[in-house]
C-alpha cells in the first residue's frame, strides 16, 4: 500500500508502450493500486491528533489545560478539563480509526481484484494493482474494467465492444466502443504479444467525454479519441471478450480524478453554533476583563491590607499584576459557559438521529431489501429545513422501465381493467393478470390485465393482428437468443423494448434479424420478412418507419411516430376511426402515458424502387444529405393507414405524485433536473403532479443564443407580473435587476407557473450576468424543469440557489451524472438500491424510493431540527445558569476567583449531572407525532425560517440563564447572610452555601428539562430522576467519612452534605428558588401558547382535546386530464441505430455460431457467417426456427 | 470508491418501539387548567410559607453590639503589631429590655473579613488537622513553616487568622452583684467536624505530639493550649478552632461563640436587666477596616433570625397569585378568539 502514494512532478504528456515494461517504468506512472484511507497504524496517532487539534474548539481546552497547570492562574482543578477533552479525542479517534478501517477494506477488495494481464506473451492472473501503465489486459463480458483502456480488439466485429457507463455518468444504456481498425485485427494472443505500438497521449485528467492522443505503430500515426476508450468503473456488456491497453492506471484514471476529496459540509446550525461559541468567548473575556480589574481595585483598597491575614504570591507585586492573573483564572473558571461537552453531545444526538433514520422501517424498501442510511451523521437537522428540493428524474422520480400498459386498435380500446360487475377497477385491485401460457416465447415478467385484447388476437382480427405485426417489425431492438426460446431483448430505449415485448407476448415474437430481413413468429409460425429500409428516428422527424416484404411479396410501410406528427400524414379515409382515436389518445395521455401512433401503407413495386433510387441518390449527396433523405422519407410517410396507439407508462417509483404534493404543501420547492428530453421530462411533471393543468402558465424556455433565452425569461417575469398586477398587487416592475435587491419583486405574483428551460437555454441562463435574473425567474415559479442538463449544470443551477438564496439545499439522484449536484447540496440523498452506486457514494443520505423523502424530511428532518434546537437552547441556558453564578460570587469574595462549587461538582456537572436528561430529549423529543407532520405538512415551515434556534433564541435562552444564575446566588446569599443552622451553629459557611447552590441548581435544571421535554418516555424518565438521584448519591459519597479518611486534602466537604441537606432553611432555599426560576418560565409559555401559538401548539391541542379533524385528505386520485396532450415517440431514443442495423455492423452472433468460426480469418468469417444466418433465417423450417407450439 | 460490496443491502430493521420512536411516552401539555391550578397552589403555598416564617422570625430575639469603636483604645493598640502581647480589655454593658427565652446563643460577627478568597479557603492542611500526620503542611502557603522551616500546627492562612477575642458576659443582678453568664463551650460544631474532621494525633499529651512544630504566627500559644480551663477542648478539637476553620461564604458573617448553659438564673434564658460583655480585644480588625460585633440570640424551629426568607416566600407566594389571576383573565379575554384559532 505504501507504494501507492508518490509525488511527481505533474505530467506534460503521457507515452506508453504496449508490452514493454522496462520502457514505461522510466516515467513512474501512477500504479493501478489506489489509495482512498488516511493513516496507517504508525502515523495514526499522531496524524490524527493533530487532525483534531485543528478544530479550534479541541485547541481552545488544550489551551485551557495548559493554563491550568499554571498554578498562579490555576483555579479550578486540571481534571475538570482533562477528563473532558481525553473523553472527546478518544471517541472522534476511535470514530476516526474505524472508518479509516472500513476504507482499507474495500481499497484492500478494489486492489486485489483479478484481471488477466498479458505478461511475457502468456496471460496471467493478476491484482488489479499490480496492473501497469502499458499492460495488455483481457477483459471478459460483465467485468469491471480495470484502468483506463485503449480498446485494441475484441469479440465483435469491427472491434466494437459494449460498456456501460452507469457508474461513471449515470446513463444505463449501453455505449457503443470500437477498436481503431488496424488494431482490432490483433484477435490472439500471439499477434498481441508482438504489438509493440506507443501511444502518446494527454496528462491524466477528469474529463470523461474527452481523450486525445495518438498510437504510433509500425511508423504510421493513428489519432485516438474518446471512442476508442474503456475508462474504469464502466462495465462490459455483451461483448465476450476485448483487450485493451492500459493507459492511465489507479490515481490517474479519470474515474479516481473525478472523486475528488467530498467537501466537509456543516450544517446552518453548526456555522451558527460556530458564531455563537464566538460570542461568547468574547463575552468571556468581557467577564474576564470585568472581574479582573475588580480585582485589581479589590486588591488595590482592601486586598493590602488584608496581607496581615494573607500576603500576596511571590510573584504578585502590584494589585495589577494580581488583576492580570486573575483574569486568566476566571477564563478557566467561566470557560464552562461552552464546555467540551457540548460539541460531544451534539454529535451524539446527529447519531442518535441518524440511527433513526437507518432503523426506520417505513423507510425500508422491501422490494430491493435496502434500509435507509445515514451516511454522514453531520447534517440531520438540515433535513428539517431544506426549502429548495433538486432532483433527477431518471431512476429518482421513474423507475426507468416502461410498461406496455394500454393500446388502441382500430378504435377500440384495450387495457382498462374492468372487475366482474364491468365498472372499471380502481388501480390497485387488479384482478388475474392475463395467461400468456399459449405462447411459449413470451416474456414471462409482462403483464397484462384486459384479457379481451388476447380474444382479439386469438380469435385473428386482422387489425389486431396487423397492429402487432407492426410492434414486432418496426423497431431497432436487437434479439439475443441464448439458449434454444430464451429472448433476450436488446432495445435501445427501454419504450422500444416495452413495445416489441407486448408484440412477443401476444404471438408475434420478433425472433431474429439481419441486416436484410426480420424473422417474426406469428402466432407459431416462423415468418422472415425483407427488410427494404429502415426510415430512422430523429428529433425532428418523431417517427421511425420500416419498409418490408412479406414472404407474399407484398411491401408495406409501417410507421409509428408521435401523434401530432402522424395525425396529418393519415390517408383521409381514415376520418372517422381518426376522432376515435384522438378520443383514446386524448384519455391515455391524461392518465400521464406516453403514446405513439401507428399506421401502415401499402406502396406498390415500382412506386418502391422509384423510391428507393431517389433515397440512393439523396444518400449520396454530398450537401444538405440529412434534409434531403428526411423530405424523400416525408414523401413515402404519407396517405398513410391508422393502425391504432399505444400507450406507454414511463413507470414512476411509487408514491412520487403524493410525496411532491406533501412536499410542496410543506413550501419545499421542487426543481427537477434531468438530461433527458424536454417532451420526456415536461410528460414526467404531468405525471408526477409538478405541473398541472390548473397551473395558470408553462414557460417554456429553449432560446438558443443569449439574447432569446433574455427574452424569453423576461417574457416570462412580465406575464407574471401582469397576471399579479391584475390581482391587485400593484407594484411597478422594475427591468433592472441589482443583487442587493434580489429579495425578489417576483417573490409575491399571484397565480402557479412553472418554468420548462432546456439545457443550451441554462448554458446561456447560468453566465454571471443573466444568472440573477434566471434565478429570479424561476424562484417564482411553483416547479422548475431543467432538462437535457449536464452533470456540471446540475452542480451549477445547485450553487447559484445555494449563493443567493441563502436557502437550504437538498440535492436528490441515483447516477453518477448527479454525484456533481449531491456533493454541491447541503444535502445529498441517493437513491440506493440502483445498479449505479456513485450516487450513494457521493450523498449524505441514502435510499431506495423517491417517496422515503417526505419521510427524511418531514418527520426525521424536523424531528432532528427540533430536538437540536431544543437541545441547544437549553444547553446554553444550563450553563449559564451554572457559569454566571461565579461571576456574581466574584464580587464578594474580592474578586478572588474561588468559584462557588466544589470542585468535583464543576467537572461532574456537564458530564453526569445535566448530560443525559438533555440528550434524551436530543434524541427522544416528539412535539407532535409522526402522522401529524405528514398530516400538516406546515408544520415544516419553522425550520425553514430557522425559527426554532437564531440568535434572538439564543439570546433569550441566555438572558434566563444569566436570569437563573442571579437567583441561584442572591436568594441562598440572602438567606444565609443572616440565617443560623437550627442548632444555632453558623449556616453561611463557604461549603453549606457551594452545597446549596449546586443542589438549587440541579433541581431547577432538572425541572427545567422536564418542562422543556415535550415526550417523556420511560428514558427520560429514568435519566432525569436517575441524574438527581445520581447528584445525590455522589454528594453524599463525596462527602462521606470513608473518602475524607483516604484523601483528607482532596475531599474536603466531609460531612457537609448530611449537616446541609438536614437543615429545613437549606430545603426552603433550594424550594423558593426553584419557584422562582421556574414560574416565569412557565407563565411566559403558557401566555405565548395563549397568545401567540404556532402551528405545532395548535396540533397538539387539537390532538389534546381528541376533536379529531378529519385529515386534509389531498386528492390524490388519478384526474383525467384533458387538453394537453403530449405525445413521445420512445422519448429515451437515439437516431442512428437503424443505420447500424442496415450496416449489419453491430450484427450480434449468437455464441453457438461464434466457437465454430473464431478460427477463421476476420473479414471472412463475418460474411460467411452472414450469409449462413440470412439463409437460415429466410427459410421457415430453418434448423434453428422450429415451429411453434400453437 | 467505484465499487462497495453489497452484503449490507439486507435485513430488515427490528421493529421495536425504541427504533421506531414509539416508546409509549407521555406527552406535555401546558393546559391551562393545569397551569393555572400549579399557580394557585404554589402562589398559596409560598404566602402561607411566608407568613409563617415571617412570624417565627419575629418571634426570635437578637441583640447585636459592634464593638470596633466601643473599645477604641484596645482597637489603636491592636493596629501596631509590635503589641501583641500587651492585653487590652474592656467592657460593653448593655440592657436587655426583655427576657430573651429558650436557648440563648453567642455569637462573634465580623465585618469585612474575607474567609472566601480562593488562596485563603485552600491554604489549610486537612491532613494535618485530622492528626494523621502534623507535619504535613503541603497546601498551607503562605504559612507552611516558620522561618527556621519548622512545621507550623495548624498551618495556612486560615488557621493563623483564628478569631481570638476573649467574650465573657456577665449578668448584673442588681447594681452591686455581677454574676458571670455560664456559658457552654461544646456543642459549637457539626458533629461530623468534631469526630471526623478533626482529630488529635492522640489524647495522652498533646505537647509530645506537637512536638518540632511551631504556632501559627499570630497566634499567643500553641495549639495544645487554646483553652487552658479544658484540658479536653484542646489541640485540633478546639470548638473555637473548628468553628473558625469552617471558613464563612461571605465576608460577613457570624460564628457561634458560645451557647448558654441554662442553670440557676438562666433555667428559662436570659433574664431582662442590665449586662454587660467583658472583651478581652486581641483580634485587629481596624488593619483592614473590618468591624467586630458581639450577637445574642434565640432560635426557632428552622434556625436563626432571618426575614429574608419569609419575605421572599409572601412576594413570591403573592406574585404567583397575582400571575395566576392575570393568566386566568387572559385566557377568559382569549377564549374566544383561541377557540376559532383551533378551528381553523
Amino acid at each position: 500500500m505504501a507504494l501507492c502514494a508518490k509525488k511527481r512532478p505533474p505530467e506534460e504528456e503521457r507515452r506508453a508502450r504496449a508490452n514493454d515494461r522496462e520502457y514505461n517504468e522510466k516515467f513512474q506512472y501512477a500504479s493501478n493500486c489506489i489509495k482512498t484511507s488516511k493513516y496507517n497504524i504508525l502515523t495514526f496517532l499522531p496524524v490524527n491528533l493533530f487532525e483534531q487539534f485543528q478544530e479550534v474548539a479541541n485547541t481552545y481546552f488544550l489551551f485551557l489545560l495548559i493554563l491550568q497547570l499554571i498554578p498562579q492562574i490555576s483555579s479550578l482543578s486540571w481534571f475538570t478539563t482533562i477528563v473532558p477533552l481525553v473523553l472527546v479525542l478518544t471517541i472522534t479517534a476511535v470514530k476516526d480509526a474505524t472508518d479509516d478501517y472500513f476504507r482499507h477494506k474495500s481499497d484492500n477488495q478494489v486492489n486485489n481484484r483479478q484481471s488477466q494481464v498479458l505478461i511475457n506473451g502468456i496471460l496471467q492472473q493478476e491484482q488489479w494493482m499490480n496492473v501497469c501503465v502499458g499492460d495488455i489486459i483481457k477483459l471478459e463480458n460483465n467485468q469491471f474494467v480495470a484502468a483506463d483502456l485503449l480498446l485494441l480488439s475484441s469479440s465483435e466485429p469491427h472491434g466494437l465492444c459494449y460498456i456501460e457507463t452507469a457508474e461513471l455518468d449515470g446513463e444505463t444504456n449501453m455505449k457503443v466502443r470500437q477498436a481503431i481498425p488496424v488494431t482490432s485485427e490483433l484477435g490472439d494472443i500471439s499477434k498481441l504479444a508482438k504489438f509493440d505500438g506507443e501511444v502518446i497521449c494527454e496528462p491524466p485528467n477528469n474529463k470523461l467525454d474527452k481523450f486525445s492522443g495518438t498510437l504510433y505503430w509500425k511508423e504510421n500515426k493513428f489519432p485516438l479519441s474518446n471512442q476508442n476508450m474503456l475508462l474504469r468503473g464502466c462495465v462490459l456488456r455483451n461483448t465476450e471478450w476485448c483487450f485493451g491497453l492500459v493507459i492511465f492506471a489507479g490515481p490517474d484514471t479519470k474515474l479516481m480524478q473525478n472523486s475528488g476529496r467530498t467537501k466537509f459540509k456543516r450544517t446552518s446550525i453548526d456555522r451558527l453554533m460556530n458564531t455563537l461559541v464566538l460570542w461568547i468567548f468574547g463575552f468571556l473575556v468581557c467577564m474576564g476583563v470585568i472581574l479582573a480589574i475588580g480585582n485589581a481595585i479589590w486588591e488595590h483598597e482592601v486586598g493590602t491590607r488584608f496581607q496581615v491575614y494573607l500576603p500576596w504570591d511571590e510573584a504578585v507585586d502590584s494589585a495589577f499584576f494580581s488583576g492580570f492573573l486573575s483574569f486568566w483564572s476566571y477564563i478557566i473558571i467561566l470557560n464552562t459557559v461552552v464546555p467540551i461537552s457540548l460539541y460531544v453531545s451534539v454529535e451524539v444526538i446527529r447519531l442518535g438521529h441518524s440511527y433513526f433514520i437507518n432503523w426506520d422501517k417505513k423507510m425500508f424498501c422491501m422490494k430491493k431489501r435496502t434500509p435507509a442510511e445515514a451516511r454522514t451523521t453531520t447534517l440531520n437537522e438540515e433535513l428539517g429545513q431544506v426549502e429548495y428540493i433538486f432532483s433527477d428524474k431518471t431512476g429518482t422520480l421513474t423507475q426507468n422501465i416502461m410498461v406496455f400498459n394500454k393500446c388502441s386498435i382500430y378504435g377500440r380500446s384495450y387495457g382498462d381493467v374492468f372487475d366482474v360487475l364491468g365498472h372499471k377497477a380502481e388501480l390497485g385491485e387488479k384482478p388475474e393478470p392475463v395467461d400468456f401460457s399459449f405462447n411459449p416465447l413470451a416474456d414471462k415478467k409482462f403483464l397484462f390485465w384486459d384479457p379481451s385484447l388476447l380474444e382479439a388476437v386469438k380469435i385473428g382480427d386482422p387489425h389486431t393482428h396487423e397492429f402487432f405485426r407492426l410492434l414486432s417489425l418496426c423497431h431497432t431492438v436487437m434479439s439475443e437468443e441464448k439458449n434454444e426460446g430464451e429472448l433476450y431483448y436488446k432495445a435501445q430505449s427501454p419504450d422500444e423494448g416495452a413495445l416489441v415485448t407486448a408484440a412477443r407476448n401476444f404471438g408475434f415474437v420478433f425472433r431474429s434479424r439481419t441486416p436484410k430481413t426480420i424473422t417474426v413468429h406469428e402466432m407459431g409460425t416462423a415468418i422472415t420478412y425483407q427488410l427494404l429500409a429502415i426510415l430512422d428516428f430523429n428529433n425532428i422527424r418523431k417517427r421511425m418507419s420500416v419498409i418490408v416484404r412479406n414472404p407474399e411479396g407484398k411491401i408495406r410501410l409501417y410507421c409509428k411516430g408521435a401523434d401530432t406528427i402522424l395525425l396529418d400524414r393519415l390517408h383521409h379515409s381514415t376520418q372517422e376511426l381518426l376522432n376515435t382515436t384522438m378520443d383514446h389518445l386524448n384519455e391515455y395521455a391524461g392518465e400521464g402515458l406516453r403514446t405513439l401512433v401507428l399506421a401502415y401503407r401499402d406502396l406498390d413495386e415500382e412506386y418502391y424502387e422509384e423510391w428507393a433510387e431517389r433515397r440512393l441518390q439523396a444518400s449520396l449527396a454530398q450537401d444538405s444529405r440529412e434534409d434531403r433523405l428526411a423530405s424523400v422519407y416525408e414523401e413515402v410517410e404519407n396517405n398513410m393507414m391508422l393502425l391504432g396507439a399505444t400507450a406507454i407508462e414511463d413507470k414512476l417509483q411509487q408514491g412520487v405524485p403524493e410525496t411532491i404534493a406533501l412536499l410542496t404543501l410543506a413550501n419545499i420547492k421542487i426543481w427537477v433536473l434531468t438530461g433527458d428530453k424536454q417532451e420526456t421530462a415536461v410528460n414526467i411533471g404531468y405525471s408526477c403532479k409538478m405541473l398541472t393543468d390548473d397551473m395558470t402558465e408553462v414557460f417554456i424556455v429553449t432560446g438558443h443564443t443569449v439574447l432569446e433565452v433574455r427574452e424569453e425569461l423576461r417574457k416570462a417575469r412580465e406575464k407574471m407580473m401582469d397576471s399579479s398586477r391584475s390581482v391587485g398587487n400593484g407594484f411597478t416592475y422594475q427591468e433592472t435587476l441589482s443583487s442587493s435587491k434580489l429579495t425578489s419583486v417576483l417573490e409575491a405574483v399571484a397565480g402557479e407557473y412553472a418554468l420548462v428551460i432546456n439545457g443550451h437555454s441554462l448554458a446561456h441562463a447560468l453566465e454571471a450576468d443573466m444568472e440573477l435574473e434566471f434565478l429570479e425567474t424561476a424562484c417564482a415559479c411553483k416547479a422548475v424543469i431543467c432538462c437535457r442538463v449536464t452533470p456540471l449544470q446540475k452542480a451549477q443551477v445547485v450553487e447559484l440557489v445555494k449563493k443567493y438564496k441563502k436557502a437550504v439545499t437538498l440535492a436528490i439522484g441515483d447516477g453518477a451524472n448527479d454525484v456533481s449536484m449531491i456533493k454541491t447540496a447541503h444535502i445529498g440523498v441517493g437513491i440506493s438500491g440502483q445498479e449505479g452506486i456513485q450516487a450513494v457514494l457521493a450523498s449524505d443520505y441514502s435510499f431506495s424510493q423517491f417517496k422515503f423523502l417526505q419521510r427524511l424530511l418531514l418527520v426525521h428532518g424536523r424531528w432532528s431540527y427540533l430536538r437540536m434546537c431544543k437541545f441547544l437552547c437549553y444547553f446554553f441556558y444550563k450553563n449559564f445558569a451554572f457559569t454566571m453564578v461565579h461571576f456574581w460570587f466574584g464580587f464578594f469574595c474580592g474578586f478572588s476567583a474561588q468559584t462557588v462549587y466544589d470542585q468535583y461538582f464543576i467537572t461532574l456537572y456537564n458530564i453526569v449531572y445535566t448530560s443525559l436528561p438533555v440528550l434524551a430529549m436530543g434524541v427522544f423529543d416528539q412535539d407532535v407525532p409522526e402522522q401529524r407532520s405528514m398530516e400538516y405538512p406546515k408544520l415544516y415551515e419553522p425550520g425553514q425560517l430557522n425559527l426554532l434556534f437564531n440568535k434572538r433564541e439564543f439570546f433569550i435562552c441566555i438572558a434566563q440563564g444569566i436570569y437563573t444564575s442571579v437567583l441561584m446566588f442572591f436568594i441562598p446569599y440572602g438567606v444565609f447572610a443572616e440565617a443560623t443552622r437550627d442548632d444555632g451553629t453558623q449556616l453561611a459557611d463557604y461549603q453549606s452555601f457551594a452545597v446549596t447552590v449546586a443542589t438549587s441548581l440541579v433541581i431547577v435544571v432538572s425541572v427545567q428539562i422536564g418542562l422543556d421535554t415535550g415526550y417523556w418516555t420511560a428514558i427520560n424518565h429514568f435519566f432525569i430522576w436517575g441524574s438527581l438521584a445520581v447528584y445525590f448519591a455522589i454528594l453524599f459519597a463525596m462527602h462521606s467519612n470513608g473518602l475524607f479518611d483516604m484523601f483528607p486534602n482532596q475531599f474536603r466537604f466531609v460531612g457537609n452534605a448530611q449537616n446541609t441537606l438536614a437543615q429545613p432553611t437549606v430545603w426552603l432555599t433550594i424550594v423558593l428558588t426553584t419557584v422562582v426560576c421556574i414560574m416565569p418560565v412557565v407563565a411566559f409559555r403558557f401566555l405565548r401558547l395563549n397568545l401567540k401559538p404556532d402551528l405545532s401548539d395548535t396540533v397538539r391541542y387539537t390532538q389534546l382535546v381528541r376533536k379529531k379533524q378529519k385529515a386534509q385528505h389531498r386528492c390524490m386520485r388519478r384526474v383525467g386530464r384533458t387538453g394537453s396532450r403530449r405525445s413521445g415517440y420512445a422519448f429515451s431514443h437515439q437516431e442512428g441505430f437503424g443505420e447500424l442495423i442496415m450496416s449489419g455492423k453491430n450484427m450480434r452472433l449468437s455464441s453457438l455460431a461464434l466457437s465454430s468460426f473464431t478460427t477463421r480469418s476476420s473479414s471472412s468469417w463475418i460474411e460467411s457467417l452472414r450469409r449462413k444466418k440470412s439463409d437460415s433465417a429466410s427459410s421457415p423450417s430453418g434448423s434453428a426456427d422450429k415451429p411453434l407450439k400453437g | 470508491m467505484e465499487e462497495m460490496p453489497q452484503h449490507r443491502l439486507s435485513r430488515l430493521p427490528d421493529n421495536s418501539a425504541l427504533k421506531q420512536q414509539k416508546l409509549p411516552a407521555h406527552r406535555l401539555h401546558f393546559t391551562t387548567t393545569r397551569v393555572l391550578f400549579v399557580f394557585f397552589t404554589t402562589g398559596i403555598f409560598c404566602l402561607c410559607m411566608g407568613i409563617i416564617l415571617m412570624l417565627s422570625a419575629r418571634r426570635t430575639q437578637e441583640i447585636e453590639i459592634n464593638y470596633t469603636r466601643t473599645c477604641a483604645n484596645c482597637a489603636k493598640l491592636r493596629e501596631t503589631a509590635s503589641n501583641f502581647d500587651k492585653e487590652c480589655t474592656c467592657s460593653i454593658p448593655f440592657y436587655l429590655s426583655e427576657k430573651m427565652k429558650g436557648k440563648v446563643y453567642m455569637y462573634y460577627k465580623l465585618h469585612g473579613f474575607h474567609q472566601n478568597l480562593y488562596r485563603y479557603i485552600r491554604s489549610r492542611s486537612n491532613r494535618q488537622l485530622v492528626g494523621k500526620d502534623v507535619k504535613a503542611v503541603e497546601n498551607c502557603y503562605p504559612f507552611k513553616t516558620s522561618n527556621n522551616d519548622t512545621p507550623i500546627v495548624p498551618c495556612g492562612a486560615i488557621a493563623n487568622s483564628m478569631f481570638n477575642d476573649t467574650i465573657i458576659l456577665s449578668y448584673n443582678i442588681n447594681s452591686s452583684v455581677q454574676i458571670k453568664v455560664p456559658m457552654l463551650k461544646t456543642g459549637l460544631t457539626w458533629w461530623t467536624d468534631k469526630y471526623i474532621k478533626f482529630q488529635n494525633p492522640s489524647l495522652k499529651n498533646l505537647a509530645d505530639e506537637f512536638r518540632g512544630t511551631t504556632k501559627p504566627p499570630n497566634w499567643p500559644n500553641p495549639i495544645y493550649e487554646l483553652d487552658k480551663k479544658d484540658p479536653r477542648n484542646n489541640g485540633f478539637l478546639n470548638e473555637d478552632l473548628i468553628v473558625w476553620m469552617r471558613t464563612a461564604a461571605f465576608p460577613t458573617f457570624k460564628k457561634l461563640y458560645g451557647r448558654l448553659n441554662q442553670t440557676h438564673h438562666f433555667i428559662e434564658g436570659l433574664p431582662a436587666g442590665s449586662y454587660s460583655f467583658n472583651i478581652t480585644y486581641n483580634f485587629p480588625v481596624t488593619r483592614f477596616q473590618g468591624e467586630k460585633s458581639v450577637v445574642l440570640s434565640t432560635l426557632t424551629w428552622c434556625g436563626g433570625n432571618s426575614l429574608f426568607l419569609g419575605l421572599a416566600y409572601t412576594v413570591t407566594g403573592a406574585t404567583a397569585l397575582l400571575a395566576a389571576f392575570a393568566m386566568k383573565a387572559i385566557h377568559m379575554m382569549l377564549k374566544n378568539k383561541q377557540m376559532s384559532f383551533f378551528h381553523q
